[in-house]
This record gives C-alpha cells, structure tokens and sequence, in this order.
C-alpha cells in the first residue's frame, strides 16, 4: 500500500487529462491505496458545478467526481491560490473540498510516497 | 539499486517525452537499475502503435521501444481503455470490435489501469513522461 497523491492541473475540457486522472485516482483507491488528489492551475476548473460536457462531444465524467467519497478518497484538496486567481471559493465548488495554501501543498507533496500530476 | 516504474503519457511523435523516457530507462538499466515496467497511459498508448511509420532516416521510437523490452525483459504494457480510444487495438480487440486490423503487437501487451497501480506498489521510484 502507497500513499498516492494526484495532481489536476488541466482545465477539464479540451483535453482529457482531467479524465484519465480520475480514472486513475478510482483505480488506484479500490487497489487499496491511500489516495489523495489536488486541484492546482486551471484544474480547479474541474470543480465547478452545471458543465454539459455532452455538448462538445464528451462523455460526463465530472458527474464522476461525486465518487472520489464512495471510494474512500477523502483528501480532496484545492490550490487557494489558484481558486483566488480565477475568483472562485470553496463555495463555488460541488464537491466538499480544503483549499490548501501553498505551503500546506508542499508539506502533502513531502508525505506522498508516489505524486502523478495529470 | 533501484525497482523503477515508467510511466510514457506523450506520442511517439510531436513530443519528445517518449524519447525521453526511452533515454531514462536505459540509462537507469546501464546504471544497474531495474525497470520493472514501463506503463503507456493517455497519448502514451501511441507511442506503441505498429503503424508508427517514421521515414527510413528517421529514428523509429516504436521499435526502439520493443527492442528495449526485449533485450532487457522489462514488461511494456498500455492502458487498454486508454489505447482503445485512440485506435490502437490488439488482435483480440480487434475482433471484439470487429474490426479488420489491428497495430499493437508483440512485445507490447495490453492490460488494466490496475497494472499501473500494481506497479506503482512494486517500484522504488515512479517517474512520468
């Protein structure tokens, strides 16, 4: 068992990043893993609520997010900054997540034994 | 010495990350590191297509990759989901979909995200490209 930090640093559309990390982030929770996983960058993107991905030919994978809890993946963490940056809180999002400083970023980063950043 | 995992996210043209990381794994087995497995993931799956067709002066990173894996015994496994998308089927797949061709081929083989994950729990070290 590992401690495995994922990284969303893409915007969820316009490339499938977003996808295939949280594809790997529910793999790797049901091979019994620690998984923790951060929004950083336009990733907090993938946060927020009322997307139709349907629309430019994407299946719904955002909806997925609401799964991160049934998967024990409880650490589910944001970049404060990135959220500042972008105007955004907590508030904005549609799944409960801890806005991280980026100090408090590094020290998660310091207690993973693998980080994959997507 | 180290157990390192290797995990190929670009093409095999139009990036330079499958290079890269082919450069990185034999160093690391020059070096007497050992690759337990090199994991194609996202775009990476198309860095294994057979139909990779590079000029005859040009560097043919496909093959480069399967002679790797063969001269040194190291697993080189896609995400199938992932290859499967993006038109890389194997000979079985292919007649799952039924389709008339295929472009993955020995010693490239399919498996499960799960054979990340596994691998990620073997290695030492997980390094991406």
């Amino acid at each position: 068992m590992k401690t495995i930090t994922i990284i969303f640093r893409h915007s969820p559309h316009g490339k499938a990043n977003s996808r295939e990390a949280l594809d790997f982030a529910l793999l790797s929770a049901s091979f019994e893993q620690i998984v923790s996983v951060i929004f950083v960058d336009d990733g907090v993107l993938n946060l927020l609520p009322n997307q139709m991905p349907s629309k430019i030919g994407c299946r719904d994978f955002i909806s997925t997010f609401k799964a991160l809890s049934l998967y024990d993946i409880e650490d589910v963490f944001v970049c404060e900054t990135s959220l500042v940056s972008m105007g955004l809180t907590t508030q904005d999002c549609f799944i409960d997540v801890e806005a991280l400083s980026n100090e408090q970023i590094k020290q998660r980063l310091k207690k993973a034994d693998e980080v994959l950043v997507y | 010495m180290s157990k390192i995992l290797i995990q190929v996210n670009r093409p095999a043209y139009g990036y330079a990350n499958s290079y890269q990381a082919l450069d990185f794994a034999k160093a690391a087995v020059e070096q007497g590191h050992e690759i337990i497995k090199v994991f194609f993931y996202q775009d990476g799956v198309l860095s294994t297509s057979s139909l990779n067709s590079p000029a005859s002066d040009e560097f043919h990173l496909t093959k480069a990759w399967a002679d790797f894996g063969i001269a040194n015994n190291v697993p080189l496994v896609n995400c199938v989901s992932a290859a499967l998308r993006r038109g890389v089927l194997s000979e079985i797949e292919a007649r799952e979909n039924q389709q008339q061709h295929w472009n993955l081929t020995a010693p490239f083989v399919m498996g499960g995200l799960g054979e990340l994950v596994t691998g990620i729990e073997q290695a030492d070290r997980v390094i991406s490209f």
